[in-house]
């Protein structure tokens, strides 16, 4: 049997996450004629960043990076994958195989 | 008949002087383009601005990815294919004939010349005990 108290905390703690879920957003970066659009963007934790290939070649994203390390792998024109930032700070951000592409995202709390 | 030996040893370390003079200033000249010297110099600079990130300066597969797939990027100087298999997995990529999808098709990136340079390259620091398939 549940409480009114426990049932109010389960609501409130519900309510937190639903909120953390709606604030999380999603953004695109495309790359285009062996660039990024963006140079640099600002994000914040849990948002996703969409990598999105728009050149009739393929890319291949990866990062180094401490705080996100990932390598979505080569794919097409018209594809696009996705990153979710779990962890504030700065990540580099480049085409395994165009080595002039290179981007930050930078993940703040 | 002492003299005669002395004279002709003589006249052989001249030759071999003027050979290795020969050879001096010959090196200094521009292999021809398509010396197998030349593809290799070539395929060199090609496989260290596109390969190395993966399979590491030396070909070894320790580049600067490495890290990131299991198996690691092929050490190449331990490699046992053949030329043909190369350009296969270079041009084609490695998900197209069933090895690692992490290893990109270039066909689009690289010309067939580059392609030949980076294979020719490749032929060059294979370990020589390696035996190819």
């Amino acid at each position: 049997m549940i409480s009114k108290q426990h049932t109010g905390i389960l609501l409130f703690v519900t309510g937190l996450s639903v909120a953390s879920v709606v604030q999380a957003n999603e953004f695109e970066v495309t790359q285009k004629d062996k660039k990024f659009n963006h140079k640099a963007l600002t994000v914040k934790v849990g948002d996703s960043v969409s990598f999105k290939n728009e050149d009739p070649f393929v890319h291949n994203i990866f990062s180094l990076s401490d705080i996100k390390t990932f390598d979505l792998g080569s794919y097409p024109q018209g594809q696009s994958k996705k990153v979710t930032f779990d962890k504030p700070g700065t990540v580099d951000i480049e085409c395994a195989i165009h080595p002039e592409m290179k981007m930050t995202v930078e993940v703040k709390k | 008949m002492k003299k005669i030996l002395f004279a002709l040893a003589l006249l052989s370390m001249g030759v071999c002087a003027w050979a290795a003079e020969k050879d001096a200033s010959a090196s200094g000249e521009l292999p021809h383009k398509n010396s197998l010297e030349a593809k290799v110099y070539r395929g060199s600079i090609v496989f260290q601005y596109y390969c190395a990130l993966c399979h590491g300066v030396n070909g070894d597969g320790n580049g600067r990815t490495a890290r990131l797939y299991k198996p690691k990027p092929a050490n190449l100087i331990m490699s046992d294919k053949n030329d043909a298999y190369k350009e296969l997995i270079i041009r084609r990529g490695g998900e197209a004939i069933g090895r690692s999808s992490f290893m990109p098709p270039w066909g689009n990136e690289l010309t067939d010349e580059q392609i030949a340079d980076v294979v020719a390259f490749l032929r060059s620091i294979r370990s020589p005990t390696v035996e190819v398939k």
